[in-house]
């Protein structure tokens, strides 16, 4: 039962990294029909830029807004002025094609400019190991799931509390609607790419000192994502936290009650059945077809 | 228009047969290298070009058909069976994967087929009993047919080119079918193409596996060409590399795999220059691509001259200024 | 007269919104039953709902007497229903001949066959002689994409009765064309539904052109039947004249 709780924490710790992600994600996606195969990789690089900002002398704390700063410059601004705008008007494949190219390009950037080494991390708190009942919990585990509690509250707030947030839902939801309803639609895609690059940038550094920053995170961390917004299903935020924290337990609790060689295996395995019985995802409506 | 096209394939294959007889060894392993990859590269077109979807697991049908092949030789099956198992256990495998993913209005397939490769990774790392794990499997042989031995390069080569022929004039004449309408119809119009009783579905599904069939028949060449393989050769990496392929030489244009392909073999030879930045030219130089002649390169001499026009091509979302 | 489509209860609500509520009607083998009523009536939705290309959140919807209800629209297709589009749905690259030889091929045989069998699925003749019935000869190998707006309308309907179906349902087919066009389009129409014996479904703007065409109309406001009736009934309703001049 101790290993179980042991599990359960870790698992949701993991599970709400993959949230995060998940949910920058499914926004893209329902605000500007970006699909970000890059996605992996944006929370592989904020690592490095705060890294980087470390080796020039900066203190921990400075390097991590440092980081977010250059997140949200890079991976959100420059992201979306020079690939998503000027492709946008070519269709969906082109930009996913191009997303495509630009993971390969960020995690051989971040290989040949930095280090093909897995680089240690600072975690948030000191690991100290505490007994919660029987239980051995990692105090980074409880401050992982803490911050991205409070990360999560905080979007939530954000996104139904503010005048804001409401017009970016708006936009997301029927972006020719809002635009006749006078929401200002370029301004909202605009946060929307922001506010990705935000939530990648807390989520890698709340993974990074668990997996080291390696300039393959990207990979495993991208396809957690994909899979979590799916099963959640890909057109809600909710569903995005929902699946993010579904796949973390569930992978946590696999990989050690099951073969931990097939680890990887499992969001797979995951993904196969969820399409398979609820194509729109636990929380999606079924799409209207249109062929 | 058509005779200009014609002249250059013309041309294209002739050099091609004789290229060998001027080529050291390593320069004919890269042309038998082009000749393989070319293969998997047309099985992906159809699925990217002509159908329309994402498919990231081309490199673990590769792998599937080259494992196939190297345990299968072995034990005594003669070459042109397991060659045929390649093919037909990929189309089985693209099938089942295919038919839950493509129910979806999303582009599902491009995830299913990311984790797709992942686990095929695995399996072949994991299932050391089967597939000797990362030590990999060395020395596939190269086959004999009627008497003649293929062992030697140049030998090998044209028995690659052949095969590589052989599999361009099937899906030639696929294409020109009233599959190859459907195709196009499916790309362009999905939705006027449900309404004439076109089921787009299973066109898209049947694209997809037998695109996939072909990646099975490249790793069945693959196999013997390289004659070690190992399962980290067959990642998402080859996956992504192929997908490139595809998209450099034109998406949905017939000869774009050839040109793809050539250009992925020869350019890490080229950008030697660059010391192993390669992959993060080539990654750049398809972002501006895609930013600025989303139709390949093959689309570039298309704007320029008009020729080259095979059999119903799809345009659609790769062609400049089409909306999707 | 056995009825060869039978809408009942349609209904079809988008959130909050309501586009049909409560639709029902029949259309008789043989006849042309236009449905007209002012923008945002839910003519197009109705459409959309019996041709599979929405789902319909309540009724049902029969043809020949089978139940058809969120049937995809390619397997409508296959059982003798065919459409048109009132945005234009050629497809541009290919040649207009290939254009009506896709329209019919799904009807030929199986997969296999149109795999395995001719390029052109055994629809040369076929497709020639639709190109003759609406006078597109000059334009037979001419790219789609480069004929007139017009000639492309006759194209849609050319396409739309390639594969010889029972029920044809046409949505605006008289938007955007010029004059002359019109009632060469209408000609064309009318003799296709006299040869075939076909029952049309009209959705139109136009007053002349439903006027001229159609045998029966009915009319939609607010996604509800408001009248029904012969076309110069129609014209004279008072009810329809409110719903028209009230919005």
């Amino acid at each position: 039962m101790a290993s179980f709780i042991q599990l359960l924490v870790s698992g949701l710790a993991t599970g709400a990294i993959y949230a995060l992600i998940a949910v920058g994600f499914t926004l893209l996606w329902q605000t500007s029909q970006t699909i970000n195969f890059a996605q992996g990789e944006f929370v592989m690089l904020p690592a490095f830029f705060v890294l980087a900002a470390m080796n020039a002398g900066a203190p921990f704390w400075m390097a991590v807004l440092i980081g977010i700063a250059l997140s949200i410059v890079i991976l959100g601004i420059l992201f979306k002025i020079i690939i998503v705008d000027p492709m946008i008007k070519y269709g969906v494949l082109p930009l996913v094609i191009s997303t495509i190219a630009l993971s390969l390009f960020l995690k051989e950037s971040a290989k040949d400019f930095y280090s093909s080494q897995a680089q240690p991390f600072p975690a948030l708190v000191p690991a100290i190991d505490i007994r919660i009942f029987d239980a051995v919990v990692s105090t980074q585990s409880l401050a992982v799931l803490a911050v991205a509690i409070v990360t999560v509250v905080a979007l939530n707030l954000l996104l139904n509390k503010t005048r804001l947030g409401r017009q970016m839902q708006a936009t997301a939801q029927n972006a020719t609607l809002a635009r006749i309803l006078g929401v200002p639609v370029r301004r909202m895609v605009l946060y929307t790419f922001l506010l990705n690059a935000v939530l990648v940038a807390v989520a890698s550094i709340l993974v990074s000192p668990i997996y080291l920053a390696k300039f393959t995170n990207g990979e495993t961390l991208g396809i957690a994502a994909f899979i979590a917004a799916i099963i959640g299903g890909f057109n809600q935020v909710r569903g995005a936290v929902l699946g993010g924290v579904i796949l973390g337990v569930l992978d946590n609790l696999s990989a050690a009650y099951i073969s931990s060689q097939y680890r990887g295996a499992f969001p797979l395995i995951i993904l196969i059945i969820v399409i398979l019985l609820r194509p729109q995802g636990l929380l999606g409506r079924i799409e209207e077809r249109s062929v | 228009m058509m005779r200009l096209g014609g002249i250059v394939v013309a041309i294209a294959s002739a050099a091609a047969i004789a290229a060998p007889f001027f080529l050291k060894p390593y320069g004919i392993f890269l042309i038998s290298t082009w000749a393989v990859l070319t293969i998997a590269a047309i099985g992906l077109n159809l699925t990217l070009g002509y159908a329309g979807q994402i498919s990231l697991a081309q490199g673990a049908f590769v792998g599937i058909g080259a494992y196939t092949v190297a345990l299968l030789t072995p034990a005594g099956v003669p070459f042109f069976v397991a060659f045929m198992a390649a093919g037909l256990l990929s189309f089985a495998i693209g099938w089942v994967l295919g038919y839950p993913a493509l129910r979806v209005q999303h582009h599902y397939l491009a995830f299913v087929t990311l984790a797709f490769s992942t686990l095929v990774f695995l399996v072949l790392r994991n299932e050391e009993w089967l597939t000797n794990g990362i030590y990999g499997i060395a020395g596939t042989s190269r086959p004999t047919l009627l008497g003649w031995q293929t062992g030697a390069a140049r030998d090998f080569y044209f028995l690659c080119l052949g095969v590589l022929a052989l599999l361009s004039l099937a899906t030639w004449w696929m294409l020109r079918s009233p599959w190859g309408r459907a195709f196009v119809a499916l790309r362009e119009n999905p939705v006027r193409a449900v309404s004439l009783g076109l089921d787009t579905r299973r066109y898209t599904l049947m694209a997809f596996a037998i695109g996939s069939s072909l990646g099975g028949l490249s790793g069945a060449l693959y196999a013997p060409l390289v004659q070690f393989i190992e399962p980290s050769s067959f990642t998402l990496g080859l996956s992504f590399n192929l997908l490139l392929m595809v998209i450099v030489g034109g998406s949905g244009n017939f000869f774009g795999p050839f040109v793809g392909a050539l250009i992925a073999v020869l350019l890490p030879e080229w950008l030697r220059v660059t010391q192993g930045y390669y992959l993060i030219v080539y990654a750049a130089a398809v972002m501006v691509m895609m930013a600025f002649c989303p139709a390949g390169v093959l689309g570039l001499i298309e704007r320029a001259g008009g020729m080259l026009r095979a059999p119903p091509k799809a345009a659609g979302a790769f062609t400049d200024g089409a909306a999707t | 007269m056995t009825a060869v489509l039978e809408v009942t209860n349609l209904r079809k609500a988008f959130g909050g919104i309501v586009a049909v509520d409560g639709v029902s009607f029949e259309v008789r083998a043989g006849e042309i039953l236009g449905i007209i009523g002012p923008n945002g009536s839910g003519k197009s939705t109705l459409f959309n709902c019996v041709l599979g290309q929405l789902q319909p959140s309540a009724g049902e919807v029969r043809i020949d007497d089978r139940l058809t209800t969120g049937m995809r629209p390619c397997d409508l297709n296959q059982l003798g229903v065919s459409r048109t589009f009132q945005l234009l749905q050629v497809f541009p690259q290919l040649s207009v001949r290939d254009n009506l030889i896709l329209a019919g091929q799904e009807h030929q045989g199986s997969m296999a066959s149109r795999l395995f069998g001719r390029a052109d699925a055994g629809l040369g003749d076929a497709a020639g002689r639709m190109i003759e019935f609406f006078r597109l000869s000059h334009l037979a190998d001419e790219q789609a994409g480069s004929l007139s707006y017009g000639q492309q309308k006759l194209l849609d309907a050319a396409m739309a009765f390639m594969a010889g179906p029972r029920l044809v349902l046409l949505d605006e087919p008289a938007g955007g064309v010029n004059l002359t066009m019109l009632g060469h389009l209408r000609e064309r129409l009318h003799a296709y539904h006299a040869e075939r014996s076909a029952t049309f479904v009209v959705i139109e703007h136009q007053m002349e052109f439903v006027m001229a065409l159609c045998t029966r109309v009915l009319v939609l406001a607010e996604g509800r039947l408001i009248a029904e009736g012969t076309p110069q009934d129609i014209r004279r309703n008072p009810i329809v004249i409110e719903a028209y001049l009230g919005h």
